[in-house]
């Protein structure tokens, strides 16, 4: 008996120790922005257009052409934090050149110990310039990496561009802003121009599945927070900003495969060589549900209405120029009416290994890009 | 070090043999061991299992719950050696071990800061969902213990080991939740399933105290149950990956054969 009751105290005494002993949960250390108020976007719905845009550090509204610039400096959303932080507006705003305004505010969390700026800006929905040529002149180093946007005559800064820089910071592999896969070419057609390289991504993505990462730019959006989870779905095409009917696509590139192509598991496809994907598409959208195209179907879509694709890039070690006309897809056909309505919107896509979505490509094939340029149907 | 492993299991041998000299009949106790005991000498063999964990001590604030524990199997077979001083109940027991401490755990984390190097790239930040980790580490140990005989059925020991890492694993997956890059306000990013391995950076020595109590049954056959408290972390104390030293924390019971 006694011999029973020591081996029992013995048992308890160890589980004892790893099960009883979780500490008080501490405050919360993140300080993020979750959402708007739901009853705060009913109250200006007159003026926004589309559903806020809220990223790790700044939350993007878009207004409706009439809002008077005036309005928008009063305006101050209620935001939805992460349970416990607090939010003060800072004492502080910047015109986006005569189209917007940025107003900034300040997130800190439960804990007190950390907190954060958030740049919230309100923006009149832009439509691309008839006349403008992408030559990816405006660029800045954003954390460690590269981020591009264009500007109308009055210096309104529309941040159209995206990438998957962010993506490939959590690789660790990127030390300077030149080792991310959506890099600067300082030597452009004229000035500046794009450079995408294919990465590898190290250890830690081979970790995740993900042993490289293509160089892309694109209208549109790329949400880190799906970036590992579902690579796919986090590169979201398109905004609603086509003027007109595009009619084809013009610009010039550059492109050195990478000598080794590899699949996901970052096995040695000998049959395969890599090449580079060029590409715009038009689709329809419903402006009251916006659901952009994303990875998984950009090209494969029912919703796809034009598209304009480099069929056969070729290897090209000096500046080419390319143009290549949109077609119609699915049977449909492009309706102004359907424009007006907003519903329909338009993407460009560059990548440095055309599966690179997939995992699949060549590490070191590098696309450079520069002078994009839609042209448009006259009305 | 070998050499020292290798003088400590030859004297072994050295006694047991020494012992057990030429005798034909199989008799219950050899007379040598009988001689031996006499002067306070006695050669056991212990086969055990151990039940604990690799933890950290105590469970950092970081750690929300155990979700699962297994704690596996894990054997551990000695050979020791004991000398009772005088007529007293004082002795000394020490032998040679080998055993493995292993568990498996699924944890629930909170903001839990990790560093993980490879040779190409550094990727740090806050962890807040799910961490399993498998833990299976064999070791020959080296236990010294101060015996104290209480009556003739019981005695308790007390003293330290230290154990040498013939073969270790350190393995787990992050699940279903979300790191920030850097920290807490940082780019989130959610993943699925992280894979890791650090088995490569397990500390090779391992050293710890240890107390315990036998119950002898029969004339040569006893339980007993010894708690082995590790006093240096798994990992090296400067070790990024695993921010928390990680004491093995285990119960070995078992049952012990007196010759």
């Amino acid at each position: 008996m006694r011999k029973t009751l020591f081996f029992a105290f013995i048992v308890f005494a160890t589980s004892f120790l790893f099960t009883s002993c979780i500490q008080e949960e501490a405050p919360s250390a993140e300080c993020d922005i979750l959402a708007v108020k739901a009853t705060w976007l009913e109250e200006n719905k007159e003026i926004l257009s589309g559903k806020p845009m809220i990223s790790n550090n700044a939350v993007r509204f878009y207004v409706n052409e009439e809002t008077n610039v005036e309005t928008l400096k009063t305006l101050d959303p209620e935001f939805e934090l992460t349970p416990g932080a607090h939010i003060e507006k800072l004492d502080r705003i910047k015109m986006n050149g005569e189209r917007g305004v940025y107003l900034f505010y300040k997130t800190t969390s439960e804990d007190g110990k950390w907190s954060k700026e958030y740049e919230v800006s309100f923006t009149k929905q832009t439509v691309i310039d008839t006349e403008a040529t992408f030559s990816f002149e405006h660029f800045a180093i954003e954390k460690k990496y590269y981020v591009w946007h264009e500007e109308d005559n009055k210096g309104t800064k529309l941040s159209w561009w995206a990438s998957g820089n962010a993506g490939f910071s959590m690789s660790g592999q990127g030390k300077t802003p030149a080792d991310f896969p959506t890099s600067v070419d300082s030597a452009g057609v004229k000035g500046y121009g794009v450079k995408l390289t294919t990465r590898s991504t190290g250890t830690f993505g081979k970790m995740m599945k993900m042993p490289i990462a293509a160089g892309n730019i694109f209208i549109g959006e790329f949400l880190t927070a799906n970036a590992t989870k579902a690579p796919l779905e986090a590169t979201r095409f398109g905004f609603t900003i086509a003027p007109s009917k595009p009619v084809s696509l013009t610009g010039y590139y550059k492109y050195t495969p990478g000598e080794v192509f590899t699949n996901k598991a970052m096995e040695e496809i000998t049959d395969r060589r890599d090449t580079c994907a060029i590409y715009s598409v038009l689709y329809e959208i419903d402006p009251n549900n916006v659901v952009t195209l994303d990875g998984s179907n950009v090209l494969s879509s029912e919703r796809i209405v034009l598209v304009a694709q480099l069929e056969t890039p070729g290897e090209e070690s000096e500046w080419t120029e390319f143009e290549i006309a949109y077609k119609e897809a699915n049977g449909n056909t492009f309706d102004y009416k359907k424009l007006e309505n907003g519903e329909y919107a338009i993407t460009v896509v560059a990548s440095s290994s055309k599966d690179g979505a997939y995992f699949e490509g060549a590490v070191g094939s590098t696309l450079c890009i520069d002078e994009v340029k839609i042209n448009w149907e006259n009305r | 070090m070998r050499k020292i492993i290798i003088a400590l299991v030859a004297s072994f041998i050295a006694l047991t043999t020494t012992a057990g000299n030429a005798n034909n009949s199989i008799s219950d106790t050899d007379k040598n061991l009988i001689k031996a005991a006499l002067q306070g000498w006695s050669i056991r063999l212990s086969a055990g299992y151990n039940l604990g964990g690799t933890a950290p001590l105590p469970l950092p604030v970081e750690i929300r719950g155990i979700e699962g524990f297994n704690p596996g199997l894990n054997l551990s077979l000695k050979g020791s050696a004991e000398k009772m001083f005088g007529k007293g109940n004082w002795g000394l027991r020490w032998g040679v071990e080998l055993e493995t401490k292993g568990m498996t755990t699924n944890a629930d984390t909170k903001n839990y800061y990790m560093e993980v190097a490879n040779g190409d790239g550094i990727v740090s930040g806050y962890w807040t969902g799910k961490v399993k980790t498998k833990v299976k580490n064999t070791y020959l140990s080296i236990p010294v213990l101060a015996v104290y005989k209480i009556n003739e059925r019981w005695n308790v020991s007390a003293g330290a080991y230290a154990s040498f890492l013939l073969d270790g694993e350190f393995t787990g997956a992050a699940y279903d939740g979300y790191l920030r890059e850097g920290n807490p306000t940082g780019e989130k990013t959610e993943l699925d399933n992280a894979l890791y391995d650090f088995s490569k950076d397990i500390r090779k020595f391992q050293y710890g105290v240890q107390a315990g109590a036998e119950y002898k049954i029969y004339k040569h056959l006893s339980v007993f149950a010894d708690l082995k408290w590790g006093l240096n972390g798994i990992f090296p104390s400067d070790y990024s990956s695993v921010t928390f030293a990680l004491y093995p924390i285990y119960c070995t019971l078992g049952f012990t054969y007196l010759f």
